[in-house]
């Protein structure tokens, strides 16, 4: 390993990249999602409001 | 609910620019290491992520104080999307951290210092989330997160300075490795600006990410309090 140079080690490298990319998709999705349906239960929950005080 | 802000459009943006050239400086900028090889690549963002899950464990724990202070629920809101965002990044360091041990330390896991006090940092954080979830009363809520994150806090720095009070296998990166360490490497002034420039990156995602997850904070907030309110 030492007297031929760098390892070949470029899948490893590929492996923690790919980890890194997708649990950052996951997270943002998530954020995305949660973020949506909050403002579907809003819009319902303020209706539901507005329809009370009638 | 607010509009996002014409700030926070820029912040994205920049964000969004600064990631792009990082990833091009460890790519193609930073010169291949000469015994590791590619793998070494995953120490800029393995650094860069648990920089993030510090930064952001450390944000919850100002405030947690700034709660118990003044019992704001704005603070709450902060102390919880810290947390969140916290805990993926430092999942993302120590599964990258394990994937850059297998060709250099011959083995994807081992139970030094440094790993089980990073595995206890994420564990302790994900109890966080889950008995927050346990408890129905907002104030009461808060009241516990703030102090479990004041609390919980004690085992950063611990895992921070593991690798330099304990016998560690684990290099570091600034600093005198434990001649036992295995997979240290001397930067070169290009992999240290890829470092730095990784770092400062990181620590704007983080900023970005949090104002995102406050604003949704903010919202669910919202929604509990009327579905609270429709419930009397």
């Amino acid at each position: 390993m030492f007297a031929e140079g760098p390892a070949n080690t470029v899948n490893y490298m590929i492996a923690g990249y790919t980890v890194f990319f997708t649990v950052m998709i996951l997270y943002l999705t998530s954020l995305l999602v949660r973020y949506r349906n909050l403002k579907q239960d809003l819009d319902v929950l303020q209706e539901v409001e507005q329809r009370d005080e009638q | 609910m607010e509009a996002k802000s014409r700030y926070l459009k820029i912040l994205d943006a920049v964000t969004m620019v600064l990631f792009l050239i990082s990833l091009w400086m460890v790519f193609f900028y930073a010169p291949l290491e000469k015994v590791m090889g590619a793998v070494q690549r995953v120490f800029y963002y393995h650094v860069g992520t648990a920089w993030v899950g510090m930064l952001g464990f450390a944000v919850a724990m100002i405030a947690g104080v700034a709660y118990l202070r003044t019992g704001s629920r704005k603070w709450d809101i902060v102390g919880l999307a810290a947390v969140e965002i916290s805990l993926v990044f430092f999942l993302i360091a120590i599964i990258m951290g394990s994937i850059w041990a297998r060709p250099i330390w011959n083995a994807w896991w081992t139970w030094d210092p440094r790993l089980t006090t990073a595995t206890i940092v994420e564990l302790v954080y994900a109890a966080y989330l889950l008995l927050r979830q346990g408890i129905e009363d907002p104030d009461r809520r808060a009241r516990f997160g703030a102090v479990y994150a004041i609390l919980g806090f004690v085992s950063v720095p611990l895992t921070f300075l593991s690798i330099r009070i304990f016998r560690t296998i684990h290099p570091v990166v600034i600093g005198n490795s434990d001649p036992t360490a295995t997979g240290s490497f001397d930067m070169s002034s290009a992999m240290l600006q890829t470092f730095l420039f990784g770092l400062f990156t990181f620590s704007l995602i983080f900023v970005d990410l949090l104002w995102h997850r406050i604003r949704m904070g903010k919202l669910a907030d919202k929604v509990e309090l009327l579905r609270l309110k429709a419930l009397e």
